[in-house]
C-alpha cells in the first residue's frame, strides 16, 4: 500500500522529530532528508492506480503527482530556509505533519468528505506553526499573532464547516427531485462558494491573509498560504468533477462567482496599493490574484481552469522568493531599527531585485511565470466577457503601480552610504573624538543563494512553461464539466 | 405531554444556555449535556444499526464514539479552563517580557474588579438565541432535508453554534460556538447522508477533537500571556 507511506512516513517522521526539536539544526537536517525521501516515494508511486481502503479510494493524478512534488520540494526548501533564519522551535515537526495530511488531501481527492476534514485539520496544525516561537527564545508571543492564529482557526474551521454541508447536501440530492422549487444545487454552490472563499481568501472572506503574511515566520506563510491553499484549489476542482450537477444547474451562480472573482483581483490590488508595509502589501496582491484563480475555475473553460491550476503552481514558487527576499530585507544590517530604511536595493541588492522580480511574477509580468498563466486567464476572460478582461487589465495594473510605489518608497531611495569629503582634522582632536566606523553586514551568501535560484526558477518556468502548461492541460481536458 | 420528546428538549436547553451565559463553569457542562443528547437522539432515532448490547440496551458503535467525543472534548476544555495558564518559562524572558506580563496581570486584575454584573451584556445573545430559536422552528418547515426533528436539531446546532461565535467575548466561547458547528455537520451526516461510511464519521471525531486541543492550547497561550481569556484584550494597543 505505497499511498499509506506517502501518508504516514511524513507524519511518523514528524513525530519522531518532534523529540529532538530543540537540537534545531539537527531537526532541520533530518527535515530535509525526510522531504527529498518523500519526493524520491512520490516520484515511485504509481499514476491513476486506484485502490481501495476502508471503503474509501485513494489515487494519485499526474496533476496531483506534479503538485505533490512541488509542495514536498517547497518545504524541503522551507527547511534549507528555516537554517539560514530563525523560525519556530516546532516547524520542522509541524510542517512534516502538515506534508503528511496535505499527502492524505491528494490521493483521497476522491472522498470529498475526508478531504473537507482533512483541510480542516491541516488548518488547526497550521495555527501552531503560526504562534510559534524559536528555541530558546526570550520574547512573549505578539498579541497580534495570536489575533492571527485566531482568526485563521476560526475562519477555516469554518471553511471546513461550509464545504462539508455542501457536499453532504448534494450527495442526497437528485436533480429534477423538487419540480418548481429553487434547485439545492444553488445552496450548494453558496455553500461552497463560502467554504473556498473562506479558504482561498476572496472578498470578503480576505481579511486572514495579509494578516497572515504579517504575523508569521516567512516559511510559514509560504506553507500555509501558498502550499495549502493550493491544495484546496485541487480539492474544488475534483469536488466540481466528483459531483458535475453544480456547475450543470448552476449557470447563473458561476456568473456571480466569476464576478466576485474579478471584483476580487481589483480589490486585492487596490488594497496593495494603500499597504505602508511590504508583506502587507504582499497579502494583499495574493488576494488579487485569488480573485484571477477563482473566475478561472468559475470559468469552466479549459484556458480558464488551465490558467488557474498553473497560476497556483507559479504562486508557490513566487511565495516563497518573495518571502525570503523579504525576511532578508527585514535584518537588522548594523543601522537604527527605528527608520524607515529606503535604500533597500543598494544595500541588499539581490533580496531587493527578489522582492521586485517576485511581485512582477505575481503580477504576470514577462518573462517571469507568473506571464502564461496570466495569459492564460486573460484569454478565458476575453472570451466569455470584454469586461471581465478590462478588470483583471485594472487589477495588473493597480499592482504595476502598487510595485513602483513600493520601490520608491523602500528600495531605490538614496543610498545612506554616500561618499563623505574628508573633514581636516582640527587642532586638539583625538581619535576618541571621531566617530566609530559602522560596520554593515554584508548580504547573507546562502539566502542569497537561494534567492537567485527561486529568480531563476520563476524565469525558467515563464520561458519554457509547456511541460507544465501540458500536464495541467491533459488533466483538465479530461475533466467532465469542462466547457468546450 | 406525553409526546414530549426530552433529548430534543434537552438539545435545545444545553445549545441556548452555550449561547446564552459566559461562565465556563456553565457552559462547559453543559455541552457535555449537548453531547450526550445528541448521543441518545441518535440512538433513539436508530439512523444506523444496532450492533452493540450494553446492559441491556441496543446502541450502534457509531453512539458510543460519539459520547466517548463528546466527553473528551469537554474534558479538554474543562481542564484547560480549571489550569488555564500554561505557564511561560520565566526564567527564559528578557526583562521587558516580564515587565509585560506584569503589566498585563495588573490590568487583568483591574479590569475583573471594575466588572460586574451587567444585565445588558446578556440582551444581545438572548435576542440571538431568539433568533435561532424562530430560524431552527421555521426552516424545518420551509426547506425540509429529512425528518423535522433531525432539521431541527442540526439547524439549531448550526444556528446556536454560529451565533455563540458571533457574540463570543472570550477564548473559550468561541471554542464552543466552533464545537457546536462541528456537532451540526456530524448530525446532518450521521441523520441524512445517503451512504454513512465509518471513516468520515472518525475524521469527524477526531477533528472535534483536534479541535477542542487547538482551542484549549490558544487559551492557554492567550492566558499565560494576558492573564484574561477576553478577546478585547488581544487588540488594545
Amino acid at each position: 500500500m505505497p499511498y499509506l507511506l506517502l501518508i504516514a512516513f511524513p507524519i511518523m517522521m514528524g513525530a519522531s522529530l518532534f523529540m529532538i526539536r530543540k537540537q534545531t539544526q539537527l531537526t532541520l537536517g533530518l527535515a530535509c532528508v525526510i522531504a527529498l525521501a518523500q519526493i524520491v516515494l512520490v516520484t515511485q508511486l504509481p499514476i491513476d492506480t486506484p485502490s481501495r481502503l476502508l471503503g474509501l479510494t485513494l489515487t494519485l493524478d499526474p496533476l496531483g503527482r506534479l503538485f505533490l512534488i512541488t509542495f514536498v520540494a517547497i518545504s524541503a526548501l522551507a527547511f534549507v530556509i528555516a537554517w539560514m533564519l530563525p523560525h519556530g522551535e516546532h516547524f520542522a515537526p509541524i510542517t512534516l505533519v502538515m506534508l503528511g495530511l496535505i499527502s492524505s488531501i491528494i490521493v483521497f481527492l476522491q472522498e470529498p468528505f475526508v478531504v473537507a476534514l482533512l483541510l480542516v485539520s491541516v488548518g488547526l496544525v497550521a495555527v501552531l506553526a503560526i504562534i510559534d516561537l524559536p528555541t530558546g527564545s526570550r520574547q512573549l508571543v505578539e498579541r497580534t499573532a495570536l489575533a492571527a492564529a485566531l482568526k485563521y482557526l476560526v475562519m477555516m474551521t469554518l471553511a471546513g464547516v461550509m464545504m462539508y454541508m455542501g457536499f453532504v447536501l448534494v450527495s442526497i440530492y437528485t436533480p429534477g427531485e423538487f419540480p418548481g422549487r429553487i434547485s439545492p444545487a444553488h445552496l450548494v454552490l453558496g455553500l461552497l462558494a463560502i467554504g473556498f472563499g473562506l479558504r482561498l481568501a476572496i472578498l470578503p472572506f480576505h481579511s486572514w491573509l495579509p494578516d497572515l503574511a504579517r504575523e508569521t515566520f516567512p516559511m510559514v506563510s509560504v506553507l500555509v498560504i501558498g502550499v495549502i491553499n493550493a491544495t484546496s484549489l485541487l480539492f474544488l476542482v475534483s469536488a466540481l468533477q466528483f459531483f458535475p450537477v453544480i456547475v450543470l444547474e448552476n449557470a447563473r451562480g458561476l456568473t456571480v462567482l466569476m464576478w466576485i472573482g474579478a471584483i476580487t483581483a481589483v480589490y486585492g490590488a487596490l488594497l496593495a496599493l494603500a499597504q505602508p508595509e511590504m508583506r502587507r502589501m504582499i497579502g494583499a496582491l495574493l488576494v488579487s490574484n485569488s480573485g484571477m484563480i477563482i473566475f478561472g475555475i468559475a470559468s469552466t473553460s479549459i484556458k480558464g481552469l488551465t490558467g488557474a491550476l498553473f497560476e497556483s503552481f507559479n504562486q508557490l514558487i513566487v511565495l516563497a522568493l518573495l518571502f525570503v527576499a523579504i525576511a532578508l530585507l527585514e535584518r537588522p544590517d548594523g543601522r537604527p531599527t527605528n527608520v524607515v530604511r529606503r535604500d533597500l536595493l543598494w544595500r541588499w541588492p539581490i533580496a531587493g531585485a527578489g522582492l521586485i522580480g517576485g511581485v512582477m511574477a505575481l503580477l504576470g509580468v514577462p518573462p517571469f511565470g507568473g506571464f502564461a498563466s496570466k495569459l492564460l486567464l486573460y484569454e478565458a476572460a476575453a472570451q466569455l466577457d470584454g469586461r471581465y478582461l478590462a478588470l483583471f487589465l485594472a487589477a495588473t495594473s493597480l499592482g504595476l503601480v502598487a510595485l513602483v510605489r513600493l520601490a520608491q518608497n523602500r528600495l531605490l531611495g538614496p543610498p545612506e552610504e554616500q561618499p563623505v569629503d574628508e573633514q581636516p582634522v582640527l587642532l586638539g582632536t583625538t581619535e576618541l573624538d571621531r566617530p566609530a566606523e559602522r560596520r554593515l553586514d554584508p548580504e547573507p551568501r546562502g539566502l542569497a543563494i537561494v534567492t537567485l535560484v527561486l529568480l531563476g526558477a520563476c524565469l525558467v518556468v515563464g520561458v519554457f512553461p509547456q511541460p507544465i502548461i501540458a500536464t495541467i492541460a491533459e488533466v483538465v481536458q479530461g475533466l467532465t464539466f469542462v466547457r468546450a | 405531554m406525553n409526546d414530549t420528546n426530552w433529548v430534543l428538549v434537552g438539545i435545545g436547553i444545553s445549545g441556548g444556555l452555550i449561547l446564552l451565559l459566559r461562565d465556563w463553569r456553565l457552559t462547559v457542562p453543559a455541552l457535555l449535556i449537548n453531547y450526550g443528547c445528541i448521543a441518545a437522539f441518535l440512538a433513539q432515532q436508530q439512523f444506523l444499526a444496532a450492533d452493540l448490547v450494553i446492559s441491556g440496551v441496543e446502541l450502534s458503535s457509531t453512539v458510543l464514539v460519539k459520547v466517548i467525543t463528546g466527553f473528551a472534548t469537554t474534558s479538554i476544555l474543562a481542564i484547560t479552563a480549571l489550569t488555564f495558564s500554561r505557564e511561560y518559562n520565566q526564567e527564559n524572558l528578557d526583562e521587558f517580557s516580564l515587565a509585560e506580563l506584569r503589566r498585563a496581570a495588573r490590568r487583568a486584575q483591574r479590569e475583573r474588579a471594575s466588572q460586574p454584573f451587567h444585565l445588558g451584556d446578556y440582551v444581545v445573545p438572548f435576542w440571538s438565541l431568539v433568533l435561532a430559536g424562530i430560524a431552527s422552528l421555521a426552516l424545518p418547515r420551509l426547506y425540509p432535508i429529512g425528518s423535522y426533528e433531525v432539521d431541527f436539531v442540526w439547524y439549531w446546532l448550526g444556528f446556536t453554534g454560529l451565533f455563540t461565535l458571533v457574540t463570543a467575548n472570550d477564548m473559550l466561547k468561541i471554542g464552543l460556538g466552533l464545537l457546536l458547528i462541528a456537532g451540526s455537520i456530524d448530525m446532518l451526516y450521521t441523520a441524512i447522508s445517503r451512504t454513512v461510511q465509518i471513516f468520515p464519521l472518525a475524521m469527524l471525531s477526531l477533528m472535534t477533537i483536534v479541535l477542542a486541543l487547538a482551542i484549549a492550547y490558544l487559551s492557554g497561550l492567550l492566558f499565560s500571556r494576558l492573564k484574561t481569556l477576553e478577546l478585547n484584550e488581544l487588540y488594545k494597543p
